[in-house]
């Protein structure tokens, strides 16, 4: 029995750690800008094949270029912090060509979400011209477990040693963007900036650059996230992504829009309660999460953590 | 409201520029209506089947998904029609020349009718496709309807062939392959008792095809002491796994589509499970390998095409399959989409023979190819198939076949255990 | 290039569009709109299909008196569904509202995939036609089309269309003005509704099939992007909007296998471009005065 609910801790923390991180994306971009990005969940999936490619992965035989691939592959963490370096890097130039110009004329946030939309159309369609719609798996010689079991035992429960890796990572990123928020003199000023804009500029804050750097952090984090679980479950073509998008919407709200504890709390709540849902009811599950957020949205409008303040859009 | 003011106060101003807002909305509706009727008026069904059949060339249209969820299948679905015509070409001295006319399907409804449509508008003399069986239900009818063939290449939902006489299929139905893979399995292991079932249960493939493994297990004996519902998308499966492996069971049927599987298979090995594993017909392909590499040696599978299979006609495929991929082995719906165009092109030139495509009209030239088609028996990679009055395959030749990985777990082949010829049964 | 069942598409796109218009004129952003197309949807083919006294033939014809009668109880259906969720979800504001619409939209989607009598993953298929071609179909979503584009123009001139753009404006002062908030942005919530829901009960018929996908969040989205681009500002944004967006990826066939990615680009340029939508008050102002040489002072 104790074993039983070990192991069902274990599930609900494996994928609420990731569905934390995608939820903490989407937060750093949302309280500096007041928008949701939709093209997040693209950037999850090309983080996820950039660390294919930079760990020597060869293109598959329905991709633009097949069989090509690099001279030399890099080992799995250099190629990952790479990877959610290069996603940063993409998450910027999604920012400087759907969201600057909008802000620029100032117009309503509203159309943030359609031209985000629009570019994470633009990058899965361009992955999947390049790279195929076959499924993936990183070269595993190189991985991230050398040495290390496949499955760990932790008090009769079971876990693949990958997600437990995964989990720790994603706590680590979680707990580093935390302290880095909270104590370096970037952090507080993106804080203020999210805080209030105007304050922030009269503080001699640049807040173009504050927005600039939430972007490339929720990047990187999407980045991180889609080679993780690229590691755990393989790429299953480029529309993977898309899925932890938008769970990852939902723990968002739940944990309360642009509060990083938030994020986390709700990712895990989320987590806990798929992996409560019984075998005979699985077919609902993920109604399940969305009837979760209905309900906390309708008892606690601004999530389980998040600030009550009056919005606009 | 229209009077006009010679100097206008803030709420005259206000009343004009509303009047010139409605005025400006009266103009363009009357504009996009006048656009709509005209669009209607040159769109109206300019069918061409009672244009007379030209010389030349004839089309087949193709609609499947190369966009959209389902593209992993669209994209082996269009080097069969790729090889299809490669191998028409090499033996079509003196028959009529047949072309492939293709369009994406994508992966949901409106875009399969929309490709249909636009296809049957071109004037081509039989569809292949939709890729989904969802697609199909919506596309079909509109073929049915003006009398067009459609062969599907990969549509396995109960009732495809039942939307109407142009409709038939070449992709068997689970129904007569899966039941093998589970006897296969109890041949290996008579003391077998307790069986766990996963299937993607937002799948129309897995849901139908999970019905049979069921009904399959039922008939041996055997009820599943757990059933796990996964869905499409999903890849983490460390729940539904960690749930069924607290039953103990020592066999595991799988019925999901191909990455999620080989994701499965792994991570059930991962965690520790020892048994058998059946897979359904969703993993015939070597798309499985690079997912679930080292993992996937041993598990059973029963196939509507074997790579095995050595008759002429697998092997000129098999080497059209080298030529253009290098090394691999084709997966069943690039053999499948094959097949789809191979039999209409025999169906094409044995109608062409006798002479039945002079002087006829495009729409009378549809209906003797169904005709045909239905009629005939074909040698094909899948082995000899033919078709039920209804369109339904018939399929002589079913396989069971293992796994067998590479030591370097990177690449593995199907290795035949078992085949069945199933004379003039009924799907 | 446009045929007639791509037309038909079109002026569904159009109506949703309008579905997401509606809530959006009182200062309202709802996603919900699959949800009810939806739901409209499966009522209109499980009637047709399970339901023998409406008349669906051996054949597969289908009396056109019935189809109507679908399209009412499928707006009534998904009209009284809205009154319902309404009351709860439109307490929320903003990107909050959002949300929890597009949690409607998907616990409706899995419910429809894993009710009893709707067929599953697979749907319900075989859905009988009341016309033997497209054109049937396009006459209908054109009188659906200009009957609510009609009702959009009247509510300009009625006190509903006031206090709707009242509370667009400013939803505190226009409570201060004595405007029943709750009440108006209930109304436009369920006009919503309707219009989705008689829009689904055409398009399962169109369709020939219905199943959970037809309502999915990915819908949610592209019907937004309909009134973005199109414009949010005059009911006829959403109109061409959506018929304009609608046909753009069969446009765009020619183009191969760049086709989505030259879409995405549309739908990124498109608000850059024109953060008013193609029709904006002043486009319509300006289409006013043309030719009315009197009009000739500058705002």
């Amino acid at each position: 029995m104790i074993e039983a609910l070990l192991q069902t801790l274990l599930n609900g923390a494996a994928s609420g750690g990731v569905y934390a991180l995608v939820a903490l994306g989407y937060t750093l971009v949302f309280s500096v800008l007041g928008v949701i990005n939709f093209a997040q969940g693209a950037l999850f999936s090309l983080g996820g094949y950039l660390t294919y490619l930079l760990m020597g992965g060869r293109i598959g035989v329905n991709g633009a270029l097949p069989g090509w691939g690099l001279p030399a592959g890099l080992p799995f963490w250099l190629a990952l912090l790479l990877a959610a370096a290069g996603s940063g890097l993409v998450a910027l130039l999604v920012e400087r060509v759907a969201f600057a110009p909008l802000r620029r004329r100032g117009a309503e946030p509203l159309l943030a979400l359609i031209t985000s939309l629009g570019a994470g159309v633009v990058l899965v369609n361009l992955l999947q011209i390049l790279m195929g719609a076959e499924g993936y798996a990183f070269p595993q010689e190189s991985g991230a477990l050398a040495g290390l079991p496949e499955v760990l035992m932790i008090g009769g429960a079971r876990i693949r040693t990958i997600q437990l890796l995964l989990l720790l990572v994603c706590s680590a990123a979680v707990v580093g963007l935390s302290l880095w928020l909270e104590r370096s003199r970037g952090g507080q000023a993106l804080r203020a900036v999210a805080e209030d804009a105007t304050t922030a500029q009269l503080l001699g804050i640049n807040s173009d650059a504050m927005v600039r750097l939430a972007f490339v952090l929720s990047g990187a984090l999407a980045g991180l996230g889609g080679s993780l679980i690229g590691m755990s479950v393989s790429l299953p073509g480029p529309y993977f992504g898309i899925g932890y998008g938008l769970k990852g919407l939902a723990v968002l709200v739940l944990g309360g829009l642009g509060s990083v504890p938030g994020a986390i709390a709700g990712g895990l709540l989320m987590g806990l309660a798929e992996a409560l849902v019984p075998a005979e009811a699985s077919g609902w599950r993920d109604a399940l999460a969305f009837a979760i957020l209905f309900a906390v949205l309708l008892l606690r409008p601004s999530g389980l953590l998040g600030r009550r303040t009056v919005d606009k859009v | 409201m229209t009077s006009s003011p010679a100097t206008p106060s803030p709420t005259g101003r206000r009343a004009v520029r509303s009047d010139e807002r409605r005025r400006g909305v009266l103009r363009l509706a009357s504009l996009l209506l006048a656009g709509i009727g005209a669009i209607a008026w040159l769109g109206r069904s300019a069918d061409p089947a009672s244009r007379p059949l030209a010389a030349g060339p004839l089309s087949l249209g193709a609609a499947i998904a190369l966009t959209g969820n389902a593209n992993l299948y669209g994209q082996d679905q269009r080097i069969g029609l790729a090889l299809a015509e490669r191998w028409a070409q090499q033996d079509a001295a003196g028959g009529r020349a047949v072309r492939v006319w293709l369009e994406d399907g994508a992966s949901d409804e409106p875009s399969a009718i929309a490709a249909f449509n636009l296809l049957i508008r071109q004037g081509v003399i039989a569809l292949i496709g939709p890729t989904l069986s969802q697609q199909a239900f919506a596309a079909d009818p509109i073929a049915q309807r003006q009398g067009v063939p459609v062969v599907a290449p990969s549509n396995t939902a109960k009732g495809i062939p039942q939307i109407g006489h142009f409709i038939s299929r070449v992709s068997a139905q689970s129904s007569v392959i899966a039941p093998l893979s589970i006897d296969e399995a109890l041949r290996r292991d008579p003391s077998i008792q307790r069986v766990a079932v996963f299937y993607a249960h937002d799948d129309a493939y897995s849901t139908a095809e999970v019905q049979i493994f069921d009904k399959a297990l039922a008939a041996r004996g055997l009820t599943p002491v757990t059933v796990q519902r996964t869905q499409l998308a999903d890849n983490d499966f460390q729940t539904p796994i960690t749930n069924a492996l607290q039953r103990a069971p020592q066999l595991v049927v799988l019925s999901v589509q191909a990455v999620a599987g080989g994701n499965l298979i792994r991570q059930l090995r991962e965690l520790g499970y020892r048994g058998q594993i059946v897979v359904g017909n969703g993993l015939n392909t070597p798309n499985i390998y690079p997912i679930c590499q080292r993992w996937c040696d041993g598990i059973l599978i029963a196939q509507a095409y074997s790579p095995e299979l050595n008759t002429p006609i697998n092997r000129d495929f098999q080497r059209l399959y080298r030529q253009a991929r290098g090394d691999r082995r084709p997966p069943q719906i690039t053999a499948q989409a094959f097949t789809a165009y191979q039999v209409l092109h025999e169906a094409i030139q044995r109608l062409h023979s006798k002479g039945g495509l002079t002087g006829v009209t495009l729409g009378q030239a549809r209906v003797r190819l169904m005709h045909e088609l239905l009629a005939g028996r074909y040698e094909t990679p899948l082995g000899p198939i033919g078709f039920s009055p209804e369109g339904e395959v018939q399929q002589q030749r079913f396989y069971v076949a293992e796994v067998r990985m590479d030591p370097s777990g990177r690449d593995g082949r199907f290795a035949l255990v078992g085949q069945r010829s199933l004379n003039g049964a009924r799907p | 290039m446009i045929d007639n069942g791509l037309l038909v598409q079109m002026l569904l796109g159009a109506l949703l569009g309008l579905s997401v218009y509606l809530p959006l004129a009182a200062g309202q952003l709802s996603l919900a709109t699959p949800a009810f197309y939806a739901v409209g949807g499966t009522l209109a083919a499980l009637l047709s299909t399970r339901w023998s006294v409406l008349g669906a033939t051996a054949a597969g014809g289908f009396p056109v008196l019935s189809l109507l009668l679908e399209l009412v109880l499928g707006g009534a259906l998904a009209g009284t569904l809205a009154l319902l969720v309404g009351r709860l979800v439109l307490r929320l504001r903003g990107i909050y509202l959002a949300i929890a619409t597009i949690a409607l939209v998907e616990i409706v989607r899995v419910a429809i995939l894993n009710l009893p009598f709707t067929g599953g993953a697979i749907g319900i298929f075989s859905i009988p036609q009341p016309f033997t071609d497209a054109s049937g179909y396009l006459l209908t979503a054109l009188i659906l089309l200009v009957l609510t584009g009609w009702i959009c123009q009247r509510l300009d001139t009625m006190p509903l269309g006031r206090a709707m753009a009242a509370i667009r404006d400013d939803e505190l002062a226009a409570g201060c003005m004595g405007i029943d908030t709750t009440r108006v942005k209930l109304t436009a919530f369920v006009l919503s509704a309707v219009v989705a829901g008689t829009s689904g009960a055409l398009a399962a018929h169109f369709l020939n099939t219905w199943n959970a996908r037809q309502g999915s969040f990915d819908v949610s989205i592209t019907t937004l992007a309909f009134v973005i681009l199109g414009g949010s500002r005059a009911w006829l944004g959403p109109v061409v909007g959506g018929l304009l967006l609608t046909a753009l990826p069969e446009l765009l066939r020619p183009v191969g296998d760049v086709r989505l990615v030259l879409f995405g680009l549309v739908i990124v340029l498109g608000p850059v471009l024109a953060p008013r939508g193609l029709v904006s008050p002043e486009l319509l102002e300006r289409l006013g005065r043309w030719g009315s040489p009197t009009r000739e002072q500058k705002p």
